[in-house]
């Protein structure tokens, strides 16, 4: 509903020609926001948290020497499909061996060198880090006796520790903070409630509940990104062409969002969902983005109805422009302020809609959804399982909210009351 | 309204068309190893596909034109007389069992032929597929007082099928079992072969009417989606039983959303920018946030009978009524129920409220500035008239569009709250056919919720027209 609400929202055009930029002024105003900069910086620090989630978490030791010669199984394991078996962990994982150590390049070069450009910046750091990471790999091959240890199965230094330990022998491990992986079960410590073993309990299948809610936050923000790229695609391109070309083009693609909003969204979710044999993850970030689109649609259009026959789009069109250039060049950066609002609220309702689904045991059974653990809650009546994972929804869906309505008042602050 | 339902029905059919990962080929059609998901979704797919008739073309229905050499050739390949891979020979199987009766004649035609000339294995091959194609369907067959004619019919046709049903053989059965086979085909095929014989009017007619388009709308004026997989009843007739439940569920989640958020709204609203007006807000943003499936759960370990305080057990687990219900007088039944639905219906409510009272807050912000509200306030109106009468039924007039909006919500939103709450109601019944892979059942209630909710939007308009003077339609 949120959505609904920013349908009144009326992006302020470019139309004042004070000498800062638009995109600074809104900016500006964002950062005025005291919420909405709390709901900013939550969602930096979420996208941080889901990318190092390994470093935090994992069943794998970054060092690992029994005396038989070092050994690096963290490293090893980022790219292990036995143990990161969906690609958006894989991702993940690659912005975490890239990306991390890219950007801290960067900072040190533009400490040193405050002229050079970010993009400039960017790719040397990319590029010297992906030198340093190959260079490290054929050294630690060359001299450590396989190190990376590329094996196609995934050894428990866990209890392998403990075996050592039996005979008499201390190998020196540095685990990462929470030694379990998200899918790691343990029969033999189910359903254990928070100890300092396992900060938030286990599972049924004795899988470490904090695991799988820091794992699952991956899952959350791809499918809110996603989900929600996919449909602002569809509702802008559909909605552009409607405002601007309007006559039989706009009745048609009128009438097709009429019929789209007056199916229940989520039953339709449920009978696409139904329909796939062996839905992964995907599948439900092409059904949420395949049937929300609507609200961007009417959106983008009202917009275009309204710019079209502003003076700038004459001027566009005096000059020859092709419709395409003047759709997509000229009119949409003007129009698309709206659509951005609803994307925002529409990631947070794209989150909720995955977790509903996992709820009800129609998602991805494979992949750590937050929404899974806690229908797992429901079933064995036990509150851990249900209030950590229902306090991660809830958190992320309000600090989504959140910024939300700071982009709206942001960029409408008439709409402010 | 007519052309939206049109539109939402093409829709349906062009999923029903894109969808399902086929399960394989046909049970029956073929020695291809593919139970790999098991009895029960072969079972389902087949009941799926015979109701919306998924083995017809979908346009155009050019079967009635079908050559002898065109159901040789696939019969060849089928057979592995032909080298062809395993994905065209599947697919060979498929297109011969989608053919059905139009392929009977053919089929008889090379049995005949391939008989004669000695080719065992094509003899075989074309029994085998005359046993699936060739027994007519039953009309009705749910009809609880068929006439005279329909139960004479049907009961031939059982009969039939019963004689056809035992017209099969192994292929490394011994000669003189498939030859009396045979024989018994050709003796049925001798009596019923004016069937399958069509005059060049009945081709044209059978060219657009026994298609999946005309079909699947034929189905759907006639209210007719099918049998369920699980309970082997008519879709229509126990979607009709379990509206009561979701419809109770859902009307009065929104009605209490109406009541609560009106309020709210206008509090806030008039004591715009205070401490109460900035708590009311907060507090319904949060509300709007929090996953009611999070919630639900969360008050039923505290509040139900599982709880593990004795005080705080007030609510039943789940449920719609009690064991007892049918003892209790009228006035304890509506009771009973209303202890039942209270929690599923909080959870169902507090999620919209903070959009209706915002906008309720936002409405009525904008009239208090108007001219008329001064006027009243100047004739020395209390503040309660001039709020209540002037100001709220001018400010109302968007929340009654927002019907059209919240509808949609509230039914998809009760799907999770029946679930937890074990509420017998359509969406309870979705997630278990999804579960249990009755396809019939999904896509019969994703047509009559859509239905519902295009009443919704009328109501939504008859009531804004109601509501507003100004609006008068012709």
């Amino acid at each position: 509903m949120a959505g609904g609400a920013a349908l009144e929202a009326e992006a302020e055009g470019a139309g004042d020609a004070r000498s800062p930029s638009y995109a600074t002024t809104v900016m500006a105003r964002f950062a005025r926001n005291r919420f909405a900069m709390f709901g900013g910086r939550a969602v930096l620090a979420l996208v941080l948290l889901a990318t190092i989630a390994p470093v935090l978490a994992l069943n794998q030791p970054f060092y690992w020497n029994a005396g038989q010669g070092p050994e690096l199984p963290w490293l090893a394991a980022l790219f292990n499909r036995l143990l990161f078996e969906n690609a958006i962990d894989l991702l993940f994982n690659l912005l975490l061996v890239a990306a991390l150590p890219a950007a801290l390049v960067i900072r040190i070069v533009r400490r040193w060198r405050p002229g050079v450009s970010l993009g400039r910046a960017w790719l040397g750091a990319s590029a010297l880090v992906g030198a340093l990471f190959v260079c490290a790999s054929i050294e630690a091959v060359g001299s450590l006796k396989n190190p990376l240890h590329f094996t196609e199965r995934v050894v428990n230094y866990r209890s392998e520790r403990e075996r050592l330990a039996v005979l008499g022998v201390e190998p020196s491990a540095w685990f990462p903070l929470v030694p379990y992986s998200y899918r790691e079960t343990d029969p033999q410590s189910s359903l254990r409630g928070p100890s300092t073993e396992h900060w938030l309990g286990t599972d049924a299948e004795g899988r470490d509940v904090f695991c799988r809610m820091l794992y699952g936050t991956r899952i959350s923000l791809t499918i809110g990104l996603v989900a929600v790229s996919i449909y602002v695609t569809i509702g802008t391109i559909l909605g552009a062409l409607a405002g601007y070309f309007g006559g039989w083009v706009d009745n048609l693609i009128s009438r097709l969002v009429e019929i789209m909003i007056t199916f229940p969204s989520f039953f339709l979710i449920l009978t696409l969902a139904a329909l796939i044999q062996d839905r992964s993850i995907f599948h439900v970030m092409l059904i949420i983005g395949l049937t929300s689109w609507t609200g961007v649609a009417r959106l983008v259009r009202a917009e275009f109805l309204r710019q079209k026959g502003l003076d700038y789009v004459q001027a566009a069109l005096a000059l020859g422009l092709s419709p395409r250039r003047v759709i997509f060049g000229h009119i949409l950066p003007n129009a698309i302020a709206p659509a951005l609002v609803a994307a925002t609220f529409g990631v947070a309702t794209a989150i909720l809609t995955e977790s509903s689904l996992s709820f009800l045991g129609v998602g991805d059974l494979s992949v750590a959804s937050w929404g899974e653990t806690l229908s797992a809650g429901r079933v064995q009546q036990k509150a851990w399982l249900v209030l950590a994972p229902g306090a991660a929804i809830f958190f992320v869906v309000t600090i989504f909210n959140l910024v939300g309505e700071g982009v709206r008042d942001a960029l409408d602050p008439k709409l402010r009351r | 309204m007519i052309p939206t339902f049109f539109g939402i029905s093409l829709i349906v059919f062009i999923v029903l068309n894109l969808a399902p990962g086929r399960p394989g080929a046909e049970g029956e059609a073929g020695d291809v190893a593919i139970s790999a998901r098991g009895e029960q979704t072969q079972d389902s797919y087949r009941i799926f596909r015979e109701q919306f008739d998924l083995d017809k073309p979908v346009l155009l229905n050019t079967r009635p034109w079908l050559t002898t050499d065109e159901v040789r050739r696939d019969l060849e390949v089928a057979a592995e007389l032909t080298p062809a891979s395993i994905v065209l020979r599947i697919a060979a199987q498929e297109r011969l069992g989608d053919l059905g009766a139009y392929a009977v004649p053919h089929l008889m035609a090379v049995l005949d032929a391939a008989d004669a000339a000695g080719q065992l294995r094509l003899r075989d091959t074309a029994v085998f597929f005359l046993g699936p194609s060739s027994p007519r369907r039953l009309i009705d067959p749910f009809n609880p007082v068929p006439g005279p004619a329909l139960r004479a019919y049907n009961d031939a046709v059982t009969a039939e099928r019963g004689v056809l049903g035992s017209l099969r053989y192994g292929f490394d059965a011994p000669e003189v079992e498939k030859r009396r086979v045979i024989a018994g085909w050709r003796e049925w095929y001798a009596g019923a072969k004016r069937r399958f014989e069509y005059r060049p009017f009945e081709k044209l007619r059978l060219l657009v009417t026994d298609t999946r388009f005309a079909k699947y709308w034929s189905n759907l004026l006639r209210l007719d989606f099918g049998i369920s997989l699980t309970t082997r009843q008519p879709v229509f007739s126990t979607l009709v039983s379990k509206l009561k439940y979701s419809m109770s569920l859902s009307l009065g989640s929104l009605a209490l959303a109406y009541l609560l958020a009106i309020p709210l709204g206008v509090v806030s609203a008039v004591r715009k920018d205070t401490r109460l007006d900035r708590v009311i807000t907060v507090l319904l943003f949060m509300l709007h946030s929090l996953p009611s499936f999070f919630v639900a759960t969360l008050l039923l370990l505290t509040l139900s009978r599982a709880s593990s305080w004795q005080a705080l057990r007030l609510f039943p687990t789940g449920g719609f009524q009690s064991s007892n219900f049918g003892e209790l007088s009228s006035w304890d039944r509506l009771g009973d129920v209303i202890w039942h639905l209270a929690l599923p219906v909080a959870c169902l409510t507090y999620g919209s409220l903070a959009a209706l009272s915002r906008y309720t807050r936002t409405g009525l912000l904008e009239v208090l500035g108007a001219d008329y509200i001064r006027t009243a306030r100047a004739k020395g109106l209390p503040e309660r008239i001039v709020i209540g009468k002037h100001a709220l039924r001018n400010s109302l007039l968007p929340i009654i569009t927002l019907l059209a909006n919240l509808l949609p919500a509230v039914l998809g939103g009760s799907v999770v709250i029946e679930y937890i709450f074990g509420i017998p109601g359509i969406g309870q019944w979705t997630i278990d056919s999804i579960h249990g892979r009755d396809y019939n059942v999904i896509m019969g209630v994703q047509l009559v919720t859509t239905v519902l909710v295009l009443f919704g939007m009328l109501l939504a308009d008859v009531g804004y027209a109601a509501a507003d003077p100004r609006i008068r339609y012709r």
